[in-house]
């Protein structure tokens, strides 16, 4: 170690210099870098193969025994739940649901659950989830598995998929006449889409939590019965019995994903039973085989990291995660043509039967939790995956420019002050006459470090309202609807970022150092992001460090139409200017046949509906994009905004500043009503 | 409250010696009982109990046995337990479906036992209570060694002696061994405690094969030591010895809900044991057991009537069944009706009255709650007493300690609170003593009581981690004990009985209830038991090593001075440590100037960077590049 405590290596050295006269070209090189590395992840050099990492999974090591009965009985549950959809066009048929789990011999027990819904006016929803245990003989109900199935109303306008529930009780019946189960099973049906999940997790983990009544948002009630441990979970959304290919849906709740075992696990079952099966799996005609490898791994990876980066889960498997449950969701579409047809319509569910019942098997074989194999990782293929180890890099390389050129402006900043303390402070310790002369010292070469870190308070409270504002009793009573209030108390708070940097101008240095700040909070934030969330990261990384990268606050090299066009491009990035853009993109994607304007108006209220979803994602389910966007990336643009204005106070003006006592207390001073005025 | 119990204990113990006294001196026999109860939701209950009492009189006469085990009578000997009770369990007893169990006991291994003579100290009792668990680990084939100190407790108040107690004090150890995994090899050498072992009589319808294909299946051991008049020479030892069946008929994937002997153990009875003084089954016929045709007829049928609930019995006793000589097999066969579909049984049963769950809430591996769920389904007040064995590897908070109550129909929790009528607390110690709490209130009728208590997780040592170390730790279940004032669902034999039959209209003013919740699993903190973690614990080490180094350059001040060089002659180097505070020497000079020059070079390495500070206006002259960089550390840091 005696390199790293030699002290003739100098940080002013030559390199530095060097690299400082060189930052932008250094930096813009990182970010191909980084940008190239990721794109060379989707060549099959650079990725590996997926193999099974639990030993204990051993996944058709059994026979499957489930025989056409079950789908005998799946069809004729199928058939009977057809005819009670037709009595219950809107609400879910509990008592049918309830009595087939009983006649199966299952523990069924309901759980009721409240939604007092933010922006609903004080009225309050209810719900119903009803849940069969089978108790399984071999253990004293410490560990349990849950197969779960949502169920929607007839009057749903989402894809039907009422197919499952009859799956999930033939399924039911079948293992709970079998003798090995050594982890109690639980058959799940619920309702409201991800709301009923969130309320049977939460009552679940959390079912003795005393909610005030008039704060909560989602009271989950207590459970009357549970299975121990969860270990891992199924989610079943089948839209008929004869299906085409099965999608397996992963992403969770803020990107979290279940362990690669347990896809890797799916998918050799599901390719056992000759079941077209796959992560993003299209239907047969769509399936494209004339496309390039590469081309296809890089879609693949892009369409997994786009679906990731919301942290909105593809599947009521996503809410599991954040529990440590390893879940994901085997969703079937349904046969378009019956040319291909290979069996009778009598067995067509057969094979999805035993792939189900495979994986229960291999699930109830898990002597631990998951918890070998990956966590993080990027689907390329349907069997080839992406480590965090190797894609970990590419983000590095992003905000490595952060680091860089921050610890490059910091190095040259105007030498004026900071060598004069230096020294000063040299001559204290060395000679103690010069403790007279210390008096002289002006303040004024002092860095202005009180009023930017009040700055940068100021933009982390109105960062800060975005998130509370909203959600307030008295903005809640005006009779709006939930998108345009948000999008106004969002737009006022913004507007007030936006104008802050034209009421507030810090003081000479100040500038140079906000840069700095604005550069260190940059970098460890997306790092921070990037490892809970890579999509996420990545793609705002991709996004705004090139912006970062041009960020100038120097006065001599400006050249205005490069600065002209900084502050346009920063002005684009404002976050809800980005929302726009991208539900405009998918706008366009989806409606190509609307005029302009239309595309325009349609975005418009898709964004503000989008931010006002946002908000409620993060207050029910503890979704983290609203909270990122608002306190995160809000106060960062802001800062980024005064940097690209460079608004600097006039020498003659500082000097004016300067001769009235006690500088920077009144400055702080200045600083902080205006803020405080503007953010109420 | 606390009262309440030894009142009745007494009460009770004082009929047990009577039932006792019918042994004459040196009397030795044995016993062999099976009842079997249909319960609801098609499941059968089978429970066997062979019992061996002998009044031996003098102690020296243990050493000659004849139906008691010689282990048995050896432990007499060598230890003062009085009273000893294990249990080897797989599966939960549900209550909610199946009622109360005829002998009550927690998923995995537990033991209790009471000791009692002249001049114990508790250190002797631990030294004989861990004794006692190793012989019986060895007995059993269990894995009753792990019964030691940090996982063992003394109870209070819940647990209470059935013997009878003589002058001396009395000490108590428990512990549960949730882990344990029961299995054939605890089935084969705990019939081999029996006189007749499995060859003939009821233990031969154990086999393992389909004893292991039941849904729950506990095996039991209990030893009591009863003393007429305190007279340690007149003391009857009774060996009792249970296996509880709890039988699934759907596993058994039959068109119909008919069973028999014949299905449920493999085989049918070959005879009864020739030792054994009794030898009867019992089949109860009323609620569950109503609908079924029995084949054969029995022929006996006994109507008992306990504490206002009425239950019928039909009795075969083995002994009329095989007076005429022939070998054959006795099998009972329980018929359905025909036109019962074997979907239609759905009838829900009454709920009994007190029943209880226990759970971890909270996630993460951190922190959670303990929570314990009581509910009186009764309409009136039920005393109730809860006893947790925390182990030490979670913490508990006992401020953290609450009761809310909630009405039964309700489903959510408010702030209603329940007060303690009692709280017994022993802190845990960590890798010494578990946590063992106590608490006593009462529960109103109709009502559900939540205890919870707030954990912490412990992070443990790395070779404390058991081989699956992401299975999760056991925590042992929990104990509620309640006296019902009626026998609704209530099958236990009185405590002053020893046969099953002791339990006929044995009414009494009270019914003391025992109830084992579930076990739970915690996952605790887990490292990564992988080559990523150990890479992680290189790489931690490097940069531990590489802290210190880099913490003195950023905070030190590093000052190039003289330095006194140590002269090579040996003499002169004690002299020179003796005056190292003097002046230099001029070798020491000499030595100087070189130095000089090395700090010179080192200069003109970062003259760069000192040419550039001296270029910028304002700047220090470059001759102190180090003491710069150290103060821009320093700011940095601010």
């Amino acid at each position: 170690m005696g390199l790293l405590s030699d002290p003739s290596i100098s940080t002013q050295s030559k390199l530095v210099d060097g690299l400082a006269r060189h930052v932008r070209k250094v930096c813009y090189a990182l970010y191909v870098a980084g940008v190239a590395w990721f794109f060379c992840l989707a060549l099959p050099e650079f990725n590996h193969g997926t193999y099974l990492s639990e030993n204990a999974l051993s996944p058709g090591l059994v026979y499957p025994e489930i025989r056409i009965d079950a789908n005998r009985l799946a069809i004729q549950l199928l058939e009977e739940l057809q005819r009670e959809r037709k009595d219950h066009l809107s609400t879910t048929p509990h008592a049918w649901i309830a009595a087939k789990m009983n006649e199966f011999g299952l523990e069924t027990h309901t759980h009721n659950y409240t939604l007092r819904y933010p922006f609903g006016g004080g009225k309050e929803y209810h719900g119903k989830n009803i849940y069969g245990i089978l108790r399984a003989p071999r253990i004293a109900s410490t560990e349990g598995i849950v197969f779960a199935a949502p169920y929607r109303a007839a009057s749903s306008v989402h894809a039907d998929i009422s197919a499952s529930v009859p799956l999930l009780l033939a399924f039911a019946d079948f293992a709970r006449r079998k003798n090995y189960w050594a982890k109690d099973l639980i058959f799940l049906v619920t309702e409201q889409e991800q709301l009923g999940m969130q309320a049977w997790l939460e009552a679940y983990h959390d079912g003795d939590r005393d909610l005030d009544v008039s704060k909560a948002y989602l009271r989950p009630g207590n459970l009357p019965a549970r299975a121990g441990s969860l270990q891992a979970a199924l989610n079943i959304e089948v839209q008929d019995l004869e299906i085409d290919h099965v999608d397996v849906r992963i992403e969770g709740l803020n990107g979290k994903l279940p362990n690669l075992d347990m896809f890797n696990l799916v998918q050799r079952i599901m390719a056992r039973e000759g079941i077209a099966s796959g992560y993003k799996q299209a239907p047969r005609k769509k399936r494209r085989h004339s496309q390039s490898h590469f081309e296809q791994n890089l879609r693949q990876m892009l369409t997994m990291l786009a679906s990731q980066s919301s942290g909105v889960p593809t599947g009521n498997h996503g809410l599991f995660h954040r529990y440590r449950i390893d879940a994901l969701t085997i969703a079937a579409n349904r046969r378009a043509t019956h040319a291909t047809l290979k069996g009778s319509p009598g067995s067509a569910a057969v094979p999805l039967l035993k792939a189900i019942e495979g994986i229960a098997r291999s699930l109830n074989n898990l002597l631990e939790r998951f918890h070998q194999s990956f966590f993080f990782y990027v689907i390329v293929n349907n069997d080839r995956y992406i480590s965090i180890g190797d894609y970990m890099p590419a983000l590095v390389a992003l905000v490595a420019c952060a680091f860089l050129k921050a610890y490059l402006t910091w190095s040259t900043l105007p030498a004026t002050n900071a060598e004069l303390d230096k020294a000063a402070g040299w001559l204290k310790e060395h000679e103690q006459e010069v403790e007279l002369e210390e008096n002289l010292d002006p303040d004024k070469f002092e860095l202005p470090y009180g009023s930017v870190l009040i700055y940068l308070t100021a933009t982390l409270l109105i960062g800060f309202l975005c998130n509370v504002l909203p959600l307030q009793q008295y903005f809640l009573e005006i009779p709006m609807g939930a998108a345009p209030l948000t999008t106004s108390v969002l737009s006022f708070l913004s507007l007030i970022g936006f104008v802050l940097p034209f009421v507030v101008v810090l003081p000479p240095g100040g500038l140079e150092l906000l840069h700095v700040a604005f550069l260190l909070i940059y970098g460890c934030a997306l790092i921070v992001i990037g490892l809970l969330n890579f999509a996420l990261g990545f793609f705002a990384a991709v996004l705004t460090v090139p912006l970062v990268i041009a960020l100038e606050t120097k006065e001599e090299n400006s050249r205005s139409t490069l600065r002209n066009t900084i502050r346009l491009a920063t002005l684009a990035m404002n976050p809800m200017m980005v929302v726009y853009v991208i539900v405009l993109a998918m706008t366009f994607y989806q409606f190509p046949e609307l005029p302009l304007q239309k595309i325009m108006l349609r975005a418009a209220t898709a964004a503000m509906d989008a931010s006002a979803y946002g908000l409620i994602d993060s207050v029910i389910y503890g979704n983290w994009l609203y909270f990122v966007i608002c306190t995160i990336f809000l106060p960062l643009w802001i800062i980024c905004w005064t940097l690209s204005l460079s608004k600097r106070r006039d020498y003659a003006d500082y000097l004016d500043f300067d001769e009235s006592p006690s500088t920077p207390s009144q400055l702080q001073s200045q600083v902080q009503p205006q803020s405080k005025v503007k953010t109420n | 409250m606390a009262r309440m119990y030894p009142v009745a204990f007494v009460l009770l113990l004082l009929v047990a010696l009577n039932a006792g006294a019918n042994l004459g001196r040196d009397d030795e026999r044995f016993h062999e009982e099976l009842v079997v109860r249909p319960l609801s939701g098609d499941h059968v209950n089978t429970y066997f109990q062979f019992t061996t009492r002998w009044h031996y009189g003098d102690k020296d006469n243990l050493y000659h046995t004849q139906l008691t085990p010689r282990v048995i009578a050896e432990l007499l000997q060598q230890f003062a337990v009085k009273e000893l009770h294990i249990g080897l369990t797989q599966g939960l007893w549900r209550y909610e479906t199946w009622g109360y169990p005829i002998v009550e006991a927690t998923s995995g291994a537990e033991m209790w036992a009471w000791f009692s003579g002249a001049n114990l100290t508790n250190r002797e009792v631990d030294r004989q209570w861990k004794e006692l668990a190793n012989v019986f680990s060895g007995v059993l084939c269990a894995s009753l060694n792990f019964v030691d100190n940090t996982n063992s407790i003394a109870p209070r108040h819940l647990i209470r002696p059935q013997f009878m107690p003589a002058n001396g004090r009395r000490f108590v150890r428990y512990a549960t061994l949730p882990r344990e995994i029961v299995c054939t090899e605890n089935l084969t050498p705990w019939k081999k405690l029996l006189p007749c072992g499995s060859a003939s009589g009821f233990a031969s319808l154990l086999n393992s094969g389909h004893v292991h294909n039941t849904k729950y299946h506990s095996l039991g051991l209990k030893v009591r030591v009863l003393c007429e008049d305190h007279d340690e020479d007149n003391c009857i030892v009774e060996l009792t010895q249970t296996a509880n069946l709890v039988y699934d008929l759907r596993l058994f994937e039959l068109s119909n809900n008919d069973f028999s002997l014949r299905r449920m153990f493999g085989m049918g009875l070959n005879g009864f044991c020739e030792l054994a003084e009794s030898s009867k089954i019992y089949v109860q016929r009323n609620e569950q057991g109503e609908r079924y045709q029995l084949v054969p007829e029995p022929v006996h049928e006994v109507k008992t009537t306990r504490g206002g609930h009425s239950v019928v019995y039909s009795v075969y006793d083995m002994h009329e069944q095989f007076k005429e000589p022939g070998e054959r097999l006795f099998n009972v066969a329980w018929l359905a009706p025909k036109s019962e579909n074997r979907r239609r049984n759905l009838a829900k049963p009454s709920l009994p009255p007190v029943t209880v769950h226990r759970y971890l809430l909270g996630h993460g591996q951190e922190r959670g709650r303990i929570v314990t769920e009581v509910t009186n389904s009764h309409y009136d007040t039920l005393p109730i007493m809860l006893q947790e064995v925390i182990p030490w590897y979670v913490h508990a908070y006992l401020h953290t300690l609450s009761i809310r109550r909630k009405p039964q129909r309700v489903n959510e929790y408010g702030r209603q609170r329940l007060p303690f009528k009692l709280l017994h607390y022993t802190p845990g110690k960590q890798r010494e003593l578990p946590s063992h709490l106590e608490i006593g209130f009462t529960l109103p009728g109709q009502t559900s009581a939540l205890i919870t208590i707030d954990v912490d997780y412990l992070l443990l040592k790395w070779l404390e981690y058991p081989p699956d170390a992401n299975h999760g730790h056991y925590i042992g279940s929990a104990i509620v004990s309640s006296q019902l004032p009626m026998g609704r669902n209530y099958t236990a034999l009185p405590p002053e009985g020893h046969l099953f039959e002791h339990s006929f209209n044995a009414t009494r003013p009270s019914y003391v209830l025992s109830l084992h919740t579930e076990a739970l699993i915690v996952s605790l903190p887990t490292p990564d038991f992988s080559m990523p973690y150990n890479v992680i614990c290189l790489a931690c080490t490097v940069v531990a090593l590489a802290f210190g180094p880099i913490h003195s350059v950023a905070t030190k001040m590093i000052i190039v001075g003289r330095q006194a060089s140590t002269p090579k002659n040996f003499v002169k180097k004690i002299f020179n440590k003796i005056f190292r505070r003097g002046k230099p020497t001029d070798e020491a000079a000499a030595e100087c100037e070189e130095l000089r020059a090395a700090g010179a070079a080192a200069v003109g390495a970062t003259g760069m960077a000192s040419a550039r500070a001296s270029i910028s206006p304002g700047g220090p002259s470059g001759d102190q590049p180090l003491l710069e960089d150290l103060d821009e550390e320093e700011e940095e840091q601010d």
